[in-house]
């Protein structure tokens, strides 16, 4: 991918590393770090090798990979929850990440005091949170619930609200980590119709995903992540379709 | 440290909501709910004045006021710096699915000890007056006087906060480490009788200035050590930026570690 019209990009990241350390023992505590100084075995593992990728604004953009591929870790690293070993990564505008529905949630907490709580976490005002409250409150379809504790949710009502309010925080760019494949039927298509629907508001999105049809029907561009190194990346039909042919022969 | 402070300012509604959360959540489903905060130094000036009126007697006059003037600025600062050392690990789960300034977690123990600790005041205030303890004008210095303290109870809960996530038994050795820290303290006695050989070292530990303070204030009716607290401020804001730099360099591993 081009690094021209660098206006146009909403996240660009160059040359990027990210090695993990691996303990065998982890040894976290005083007494052990004192007692085995400098002896530690420790491996380290390279969960990124020198990814360069550029995210135009508006666009779709799928990672695709094995598992331990690093899609999770690259998303991380965008979402500045990891940071980078080496190299440099740029985000331009508001970012949601949807790693996990409804983390953050205080089980004590009614369903509406929750929302509060999860969009301040995502980094939202009060006024901005009101404003969306009532919208937040019809996807997650609890009706009456809303104003029971969380702790009293069936799973399924968990994860609507968490993706309600996700969503609904108006992210410049959002990123999702394989959540889609949860819930019931209903309730995937209805996330799927929401995805759409900020495709065509022109939101960027970043979706980490094992499926290649999610690839074709969703995005515009791919990346298709193997052990770490970006193997091939580029228009999603083309990459998705190499990487179908990649699983079928393995 | 400028862009540390920012993103702290852009995420004051969680920190705001994080606060509210520790302050209701704590005694939710209790039946008192809320007003434990106020009971738990009520019965904790009941127990010191029955035991130091009846039970053991000191010289001191107003023992149990002498006490409580100095005990609750005491806890505001020994739990704030324990609840500290726990609250990046504690929220590891949090840590690692959302991106926040991770600063926000021993803020939020800072800010609702604090809250609680003023909370106090409305026990503490009748009490001085019920124990006939005159009120001055001095008291218009605490403000001064909490700030001070606020900088230094920022600055090590910070530092625990994020040393902990290192090494996990920090958490345990801070335990004893502040029982040992409230008995060089002159908080159940005064700085007086401290032998004059061993001053020097009490002159080392910064919460002694700011207890003697608060009972300058409270107790005595007189102004505190202004010059000492001019001191004090300009060494804790050192530190407190020291902290700040310390946490912002090691919280880009924190989500790894934890």
């Amino acid at each position: 991918m081009t690094h021209e019209f660098l206006n146009a990009n909403v996240v660009e990241i160059k040359d990027l590393w990210k090695k993990f350390q691996i303990c065998q023992d982890k040894t976290n505590s005083l007494k052990e770090r004192i007692i085995f100084w400098g002896r530690q075995r420790t491996e380290e593992f390279w969960a990124l090798r020198n990814i360069s990728l550029a995210v135009p604004k508006g666009k779709t953009i799928g990672l695709i990979g094995r598992n331990g591929s690093g899609k999770s870790t690259l998303l991380k690293i965008i979402s500045r929850i990891l940071y980078p070993t080496q190299g440099e990564v740029r985000v331009r505008g508001r970012l949601s990440t949807l790693l996990e529905l409804g983390a953050g949630f205080h089980p004590d907490f009614t369903g509406r005091e929750n929302i509060y709580l999860n969009a301040s976490i995502l980094g939202f005002t009060k006024k901005e949170i009101k404003e969306r409250l009532n919208e937040i409150i019809e996807f997650a379809e609890l009706g009456d619930f809303i104003d029971n504790p969380v702790r009293n949710y069936s799973s399924g009502m968990y994860m609507r609200l968490g993706f309600a309010v996700a969503v609904h925080v108006d992210p410049d760019i959002l990123l999702i980590d394989e959540v889609l494949s949860v819930g019931d039927l209903a309730f995937q298509e209805k996330c799927l119709a929401r995805i759409q629907d900020m495709q065509k508001q022109g939101k960027t999105i970043i979706l980490v995903t094992h499926s290649p049809k999610q690839v074709e029907d969703l995005c515009e561009l791919a990346v298709w992540l193997d052990q770490g190194g970006a193997r091939l990346q580029g228009p999603a039909q083309e990459v998705a379709q190499a990487y179908k042919e990649f699983i079928s022969s393995a | 440290m400028g862009q540390q402070i920012k993103q702290i300012y852009l995420y004051r509604e969680m920190l705001k909501n994080l606060v509210a959360k520790e302050l209701r959540a704590r005694y939710k489903g209790s039946v008192l709910g809320f007003f434990w905060t106020f009971f738990n130094p009520l019965l904790m000036l009941i127990v010191y004045s029955v035991v130091f009126s009846f039970v053991m007697r000191v010289q001191t006059k107003n023992y149990a006021m002498f006490l409580f003037v100095a005990l609750l600025p005491w806890n505001y600062f020994a739990t704030s710096v324990l609840q500290g050392a726990a609250s990046l690990v504690q929220n590891g789960s949090l840590i690692k699915k959302i991106y926040f300034p991770r600063e926000i977690l021993p803020f939020t123990v800072v800010l609702t000890n604090l809250i609680n600790y003023l909370l106090s005041l409305f026990i503490l205030i009748p009490a001085l007056l019920i124990f006939k303890v005159d009120l001055t004008l001095a008291l218009i210095a605490f403000p001064a006087i909490l700030i001070i303290e606020t900088l230094l109870v920022i600055a090590l809960t910070f530092l625990v906060a994020i040393a902990n996530v290192y090494f996990r038994d920090l958490e345990h050795i801070m335990g004893v480490l502040m029982t040992a820290w409230f008995f060089l303290t002159p908080v159940l006695y005064p700085i007086d009788v401290v032998p004059p050989k061993a001053k020097f070292i009490f002159g080392l530990n910064p919460v002694t200035p700011i207890i003697e303070a608060y009972r300058n204030i409270f107790y005595d009716g007189k102004w505190p050590q202004w010059d000492v607290l001019g001191y004090l401020t300009v060494g804790l804001l050192i530190l407190v930026i020291i902290s700040l730099v310390v946490f912002g360099r090691f919280q880009k591993t924190v989500a790894e570690e934890i």
